[in-house]
């Protein structure tokens, strides 16, 4: 495990136990009712992980990536839904913590403690293709005015406040926040996804949305920085899910593995079951190795983008190829319902498609060798 | 001549009733000192009898201070007393129940005494006159055998329902029995006891359960719950669990058995699917007999048993439903 | 009301084992927490302080990594940290533990009321609490699972197996505080970093005017001889016919003759 300092080791302790005691329990009721419920919510309002990287001036805690990364992870392995929902939240304030115009952070921060923010940037004709957007932002005086339709934003529904990525002419891209209270702004339908069924996946329109100057982040034509850096922030963290979920398999491969017997002999003595375990148990720390190291990188300000693709492109199909080994140790139960694996897999499969599908990522990487090596 | 060592037995009493550790004590006591005194020390009311019970159980000499002021008494009084009584006559052990009372007192007068105190032992014996006492530490991941080589009395509570309370014949009855009326202590600040109230040891309660049946993982779907509640019911008995049915909202800690839940002493214990971690070992260490019932022959649960089934949890508990009915009808 | 807690550090897991060869203990993973129990103390410090007001200190013994328990008091919301820390002070039994606390509370001064843990996690032995009260020649509460603050001061209530006692306790006084007293929940992230950025007093066995055949080593009467691995019992296991009906009505048999149906 990375080295942590004395105040995240106690927040890493302290999330655990919240992890344990309040989301494991509660793991396949989550995924069943696709909903983490509101007194969950609500615990983890209270006990201030939404405030947990936000600066102190702001009401936050102030912890770095190093501690963010490690909190997604430890509220990871107890149910993967509660570390996306944050995962969401923190990528935002990223964004607006990076390009945000002081006075907007000053209006809006303190209350991102108390309520979620969202970054969207998927709509109907396209999703990473920001060539193909249809949402608007056109400037009118002191204000911009912004048209369009969100989908399958992270929290959409949950979240109160939204960062949007849109066009401010046809081939400039910028980004503005808004609020769910602001006249124009409507909810529209919620994903029936497979998979991490817990985070609500929502959509928004904005018709008409007026919204002062300050609203817009960084400048105009800064949007493409912008989500890339989102995908970066979001795909650090999306590692860190991904290696809570492969540690919560690997829990449930061990735990079977060792009072299950065959042939008088416990699974665990079985060099075809051996395999597995080794296998699940190396990609645990694999995962944890990437997503530690691009956190490490963001926290000393080098750059993650990289790193951090490989640490979400590694860690999803290993948390999918680590489910569908530990399914296999269990058997008949492995493909019950009434066992939490078969949710870990479609949780696990989530991964690979969101904050930038694999195809994606494995793009960027080579890009980004490329541009260093020749 | 060199005095016969003693070791005393602080007589815990509670509702007129001796606290069964103090019964338990003695005996063991007895075992291991057969040639030192063994003395029950009891703080009683001017009108209660309870030299009478300890006396059943063969202590060498019940000690009893007698007085009006004992109706109603703060622990750091009890405290001084003993202090008084141990000064006088030097024993070279005190042992105490591990209970709320025992845990209280025996410190207080550790350190007013300046010995050394060993908490929760699950065993005890002497070497010559020295008290080897042994108590777990970690959550009984471990046990320590530790000494007071120096200074007397050698102190130590012990865990309830570690040993057998055994009552001795009627002629090895206790004889002697010394009675004090006189004794004086200084006032010193102390709790006043405002109300008492007894609380009735709720129904689910393990740790005092007789009769108990624990489930498994092995035994842990609806229909053998639902099997293993009729048993209950039909034998009597507390229906227990091991940690991982803990998750199932039906069972609490309450209801679970092992090193995180209860640890149980009942006479008859039924272990129905379940491996035998050590975990949940260490929770049954006290259990008279103790009836295995798993489909794993290699389970670790039968190197602790006494009598074994290889099977299945549910049918062995069904056809012992079926036994039970027709020999209550 | 100046309200004093000690505080103990405990390893992070009781999963412990012994080295079959060596008879050392195995620890996994190096990390202190605080013993549990005592979280509920400085609760109960703390309920108590934001009805009649005053302040809560918390108290350690031990190595400077005891530090770390003392940032999870003041991330609860104690007001400052004590930590006794010297060489003097190792091989501490509980009775050298409890003379050096109640040194330190002396020294702390017009102390109202000090809390402990029910029982350390580690060590089990709920001791030092009232050896502490004994040393101050203070009453003791131990096993509070009520406490109230009223016009005639502290009350509480213990359970003595099925008897509720409920209690007046004049001040000064000792108190020991199980789980079912309050729930301190979990840290605020905010609140652990505050905790770290407070200043924590470090006092030694001179600060303390401690005489010094009471300390450590020399001020413990007992000794840890022997390390051991839990026993558990063997016996020969009388197995059952492999049928149902059949093995029923054999151990039916067997326990009647025992007595045990």
């Amino acid at each position: 495990m990375v080295e942590l300092t004395a105040a995240q080791l106690m927040l890493h302790q302290m999330v655990q136990e919240f992890s344990a005691n309040e989301v494991r329990p509660h793991d396949m009721a989550i995924d069943r009712e696709r909903s983490f419920g509101s007194d969950l919510y609500r615990k983890l309002v209270d006990t201030g992980f939404l405030g947990l990287m936000l600066p102190e001036q702001y009401g936050g805690a102030g912890f770095d990536a190093v501690a963010t990364a490690q909190t997604i992870y430890d509220l990871a392995v107890g149910n993967a839904s509660v570390a996306v929902t944050l995962e969401g939240h923190y990528k935002t304030l990223d964004q607006l913590l990076k390009y945000g115009q002081p006075s907007l952070l000053d209006r809006y921060l303190p209350s991102a403690t108390q309520r979620i923010f969202a970054f969207s940037m998927t709509e109907p004709s396209g999703g990473s293709d920001h060539s193909t957007l249809g949402s608007t932002a056109v400037r009118q005086g002191d204000h911009w005015v912004l048209n369009g339709n969100k989908i399958m934003i992270t929290n959409g529904g949950l979240a109160e406040v939204y960062c949007v990525l849109v066009k401010t002419a046809p081939t400039e891209f910028s980004v503005f926040l808004v609020d769910q209270d602001m006249p124009g702004f409507k909810f529209g339908k919620q994903e029936n996804f497979l998979g991490l069924t817990g985070t609500p996946i929502g959509e928004i329109f904005m018709e008409n949305v007026v919204v002062p100057a300050d609203h817009l982040l960084g400048k105009v034509g800064q949007g493409h920085e912008i989500g890339d850096n989102a995908h970066a922030d979001a795909r650090v963290l999306m590692g860190a899910v991904a290696a809570g979920i492969i540690e919560h398999e690997l829990e449930l491969a061990v735990d079977y593995a060792h009072q299950r017997k065959s042939g008088g002999q416990r699974l665990t003595d079985l060099q075809a079951i051996q395999r597995k375990i080794a296998d699940i148990a190396l990609a645990k720390e694999t995962t944890a190795l990437l997503y530690e190291e691009a956190a490490r990188h963001k926290a000393k300000g080098q750059p993650y983008a990289e790193i951090a693709a490989m640490a979400k492109t590694h860690g999803s199909r290993q948390a999918v190829r680590a489910g569908d080994d530990t399914l296999q140790i269990y058997a008949g139960y492995g493909y019950s319902l009434d066992y939490p694996i078969e949710h870990l897999i479609r949780d696990a499969r989530a991964l690979e498609i969101a904050e930038g599908t694999v195809e994606k990522m494995r793009a960027e990487i080579t890009q980004l060798e490329v541009a260093q090596r020749i | 001549m060199t005095k016969i060592p003693e070791v005393w037995i602080f007589a815990e009493h509670q509702q007129n009733q001796i606290e069964p550790t103090v019964l338990q004590l003695i005996s063991k006591a007895q075992a291991i000192a057969p040639t030192f005194k063994v003395v029950a020390v009891l703080l009683e009311a001017p009108d209660q009898q309870l030299e009478q019970t300890l006396a059943a159980y063969g202590p060498d000499q019940i000690l009893a201070v007698k007085q009006s002021q004992l109706e109603q008494v703060a622990d750091v009084e009890q405290a001084m007393i003993l202090q008084q009584l141990v000064q006088a006559r030097q024993p070279n052990s005190f042992l105490f129940g591990a209970t709320a009372l025992g845990r209280s007192l025996a410190p207080r007068l550790q350190a007013k005494l300046q010995t050394g105190l060993t908490a929760d032992c699950l065993d005890l014996y002497f070497e010559d006159e020295l008290l080897v006492q042994v108590k777990p530490s970690y959550g009984d991941n471990i046990m320590c055998e530790i000494t007071c080589p120096e200074r007397r009395p050698q102190m130590a509570t012990v865990r309830p329902n570690t040993f057998a309370a055994v009552p001795v014949e009627a002629d090895q009855v206790c004889q002697e029995i010394e009675v004090l009326t006189d004794l004086t202590w200084p006032k010193v600040a102390h709790f006043d006891i405002l109300n008492e109230q007894v609380i009735p040891t709720p129904p689910a309660s393990l740790a005092q359960a007789d009769r108990i049946v624990a489930l498994g993982r092995g035994a842990a779907d609806p229909a053998s719950v639902a099997t293993a509640r009729q048993l209950t019911a039909a034998l009597n008995a507390q229906l227990g669990v091991t940690r991982p049915l803990t998750d199932d909202p039906q069972f609490a800690v309450s209801n679970q058995i092992g090193q995180s839940g209860q640890t149980v002493a009942p006479e008859l214990l039924f272990c129905c699917g379940i491996s035998g971690a050590v975990q949940f070992l260490t929770g049954i260490t006290q259990a008279q007999t103790v009836v295995a019932i798993n489909s794993d022959a290699q389970a670790a649960i039968f190197g602790v048993a006494d009598y074994g089934f290889v099977g299945d949890a549910k049918a062995f508990m069904t056809a012992l439903n079926h036994a039970l009915l027709a020999k209550n009808a | 009301m100046k309200i004093v807690v000690c505080l103990k550090q405990v390893p992070e897991t009781n999963q412990v084992k012994l080295d079959p060869v060596t008879h050392n203990l195995i620890r996994q993973g190096l990390a202190g927490r605080i013993n549990p129990f005592d979280r509920h103390a400085v609760q109960a410090a703390l309920d108590l302080k934001a009805q009649v007001g005053g302040e809560v200190i918390v108290l350690s013994m031990g190595p400077n990594d005891n530090e770390y328990c003392l940032r999870e008091g003041l991330a609860m919301g104690a007001d400052r940290a004590i930590l006794l820390s010297a060489r003097a002070f190792a091989g501490s039994d509980t009775l050298a533990t409890g003379y050096t606390l109640s040194q330190a509370i002396r020294k702390i001064g017009a102390v109202d009321l000090a809390f402990f843990g029910r029982q350390a996690v580690d060590a089990d032995t709920g001791q030092v609490g009232p050896i502490v009260a004994e040393f101050l020649g203070w009453p003791q509460l131990t096993l509070a699972s009520q406490l109230t603050w009223t016009d005639q001061g502290l009350q509480g209530v213990r359970r003595l197996g099925a008897l509720a006692q409920t209690l007046a306790v004049p001040l000064p006084a000792v108190v020991t505080a199980t789980r079912e007293l309050n729930d301190p929940g979990y840290l605020q992230p905010r609140q652990i970093k505050a905790g770290f950025q407070q200043p924590i007093l470090t006092w030694n066995e001179v600060d303390l005017e401690a005489d010094p055949a009471r300390l450590g080593v020399a001020g413990s009467p007992t000794v840890v001889r022997k390390i051991l691995a839990p026993q558990t019992k063997t016996v020969p296991t009388q197995y059952l016919n492999p049928d149902p009906q059949a093995a029923v009505a054999e151990l039916l048999t067997a326990l009647q003759a025992k007595n045990l149906l």
